[in-house]
């Protein structure tokens, strides 16, 4: 009996639903600004990914071996590139704070807010951000050779229980 | 404010050419680990790391050097369209490498779990195996065990058997024994010594006395004398054996090597018996060994068991198997007629045992016998 009666309003709610809907559009636009956003999102969470990589292998005292330790220090830098690659996109595409023309070849002008050149010096530093992403893959290559086993050996890496 | 543009494009370029070259040796490494560890997490992980950062670095440092390509060529609109296609990738690729490391850091505790569990089945598989092999062995070593501690019970149950059989002939023979030899030294006394008839009753208490000898050894095996105790040094004893064994039979040929055990303590016997024990055992064992060979004593304290164990060794041929289970019995002997009355061995397990230790053997066919002594320090009651 109780059955019967679930049975009935659904199909009522269902049949009301389908009936009474106005016309809707099935997939959603997707603007110009979306990129931006998911690409500053993707920063955000590798950074994010990157922090919790060194919590957990500082945690299980892996860090000891000096493959892991190597590991640990790219993902800082890559923390640290991450940063400052958002900082940057935050600055010259988000907030429109910095805009950047080119005067010649070997020249650029960096136009700021009024009371606000100090972001110009900031932005100029941002840009050189090789030096924060090269080092972090020169570690991750490092860390990777020294966890890498002779070839005759079959030792499993990180085989000690963390 | 404006800025020279050198720093930054020059750091951007040769960051690049870094980038790339780095990135490919990355991806290079981890593809060859993957290659010999393809079951291993650890090194997927490290592959996908890696391969994402490898051509997340070739897609934005390629971006960077061909948009100063085109900028310094003033082709900024062929930028402008190449740009989302290298953002989009960037994006995606910068994603997968922050959801691997996330996924990893959960795969790992999986991961080191199968390897527990691999190593506890591999360790299970081996004992079981271990377990099936041993097995028959096992039961068979058990039920070897069994029969030889049945055989003993038996043995010396018959022992026990014996003992009261040849404790009362004896009792019932040692008064008529004591009579004969008692007016057989009467008669002596009123007999001349020249003449036959003292010759003759000199011959009836010779053998009046043998049969007491042989007697008194019966109430011995019987244990039906009780020994008299006495605080003694073990090593005392068996050297005053050894010393009259050297002036009663002289073997030159046979070396004997002692190794005593120095912290044996005093044990509460009956010198005089255990004395008469040595005497039996190594007089047996010069008869194994014949005029040349090796008799090892050793000595040794158990203190876990409060016991001393004397060992007597001879390098003779050893005991057959058939004697071997009746060695203890009362005139059991494997000599010639006249060598020996066969009460040596039983008399010796009789002493022993009513100083309440035990006596064991242990003989092979051609490799000599091995006697042991095993003595309570606590003394008998």
């Amino acid at each position: 009996m109780k059955q019967t009666r679930n049975v009935f309003f659904t199909a009522t709610s269902l049949g009301l639903l389908f009936c009474l809907a106005r016309p809707a559009a099935a997939t959603q636009a997707h603007g110009a600004p979306e990129g931006l956003f998911v690409h500053q999102l993707s920063h955000l969470f590798f950074i994010f990914a990157m922090a919790i990589l060194i919590y957990w292998l500082r945690s299980r005292k892996l860090v000891r071996e000096t493959g892991w330790r190597n590991i640990q220090y790219a993902a800082l830098f890559f923390i640290l590139w991450s940063l400052d690659a958002f900082l940057v996109h935050l600055l010259d595409e988000q907030f429109l704070l910095v805009q950047v023309t080119r005067i010649g070849p070997w020249q650029i002008k960096l136009d700021t807010p009024a009371g606000m050149g100090w972001l110009g010096g900031l932005y100029y530093l941002l840009k050189l951000d090789h030096l924060l992403c090269v080092p972090g893959l020169i570690f991750l290559y490092m860390g990777l050779r020294r966890l890498s086993p002779p070839e005759t050996e079959t030792e499993v890496p990180g085989k000690k229980t963390p | 404010m404006t800025v020279f543009a050198s720093p930054i494009r020059l750091v951007d370029m040769a960051g690049s050419l870094v980038m790339i070259v780095f990135s490919l040796l990355c991806i290079r490494q981890a593809l060859g680990l993957g290659r010999r560890h393809p079951d291993n997490i650890v090194w997927t992980y490290l592959l996908w790391l890696s391969v994402c950062l490898g051509i997340f670095a070739l897609s934005r440092s390629g971006g960077h050097i061909l948009k100063q390509f085109f900028l310094m060529a003033d082709q900024g609109q062929m930028w402008q369209a190449l740009q989302p296609y290298s953002g989009s990738l960037n994006t995606l690729l910068l994603t997968v490498a922050a959801a691997v490391t996330l996924f990893f850091n959960r795969s790992w505790q999986i991961y080191q779990q199968i390897i527990t569990d691999k190593q506890a089945l591999q360790t299970a598989h081996a004992k079981v195996l271990d377990l099936n092999e041993t097995l028959e062995k096992r039961v068979q070593e058990r039920t070897d065990a069994l029969l030889q501690h049945e055989k003993q019970m038996a043995h010396a149950d018959r022992l026990a058997s014996i003992g009261q059989l040849s404790a009362g002939i004896a009792h019932e023979i040692n008064n008529p024994l004591g009579i004969i030899q008692g007016y057989t030294q009467l008669l002596l006394r009123s007999e001349p010594a020249d003449t036959q008839r003292h010759e003759d009753l000199s011959t009836i208490l010779k053998h009046a006395k043998n049969c007491k000898s042989i007697v008194e050894d019966l109430l011995n095996f019987a244990r039906r004398s009780k020994p008299s105790a006495a605080v003694v040094d073990i090593h005392e004893v068996i050297e005053d054996a050894l010393i009259f064994l050297e002036h009663r039979a002289k073997t030159p040929e046979v070396e004997i090597h002692k190794q005593f055990q120095s912290d044996i303590p005093s044990l509460q016997i009956d010198e005089k018996k255990i004395k008469q024990v040595l005497i039996n055992l190594v007089m047996n064992a010069k008869h194994a060994v014949g005029e040349k060979g090796q008799i090892a004593i050793r000595t040794e304290y158990h203190p876990d068991v409060h016991q001393v164990l004397i060992r007597v060794k001879d390098s003779g041929y050893g005991i057959e198997p058939k004697d071997l289970k009746r060695i203890f019995d009362p005139f059991f002997t494997t000599k010639a007629t006249g060598e020996g009355t066969g009460l040596g061995l039983a008399v010796s397990y009789g002493i022993i045992k009513s100083h309440g230790g035990d006596i064991e053997v242990d003989s092979t066919p051609g490799s000599g016998t091995e006697f042991r002594v095993i003595l309570p320090v606590n003394g008998f009651t």
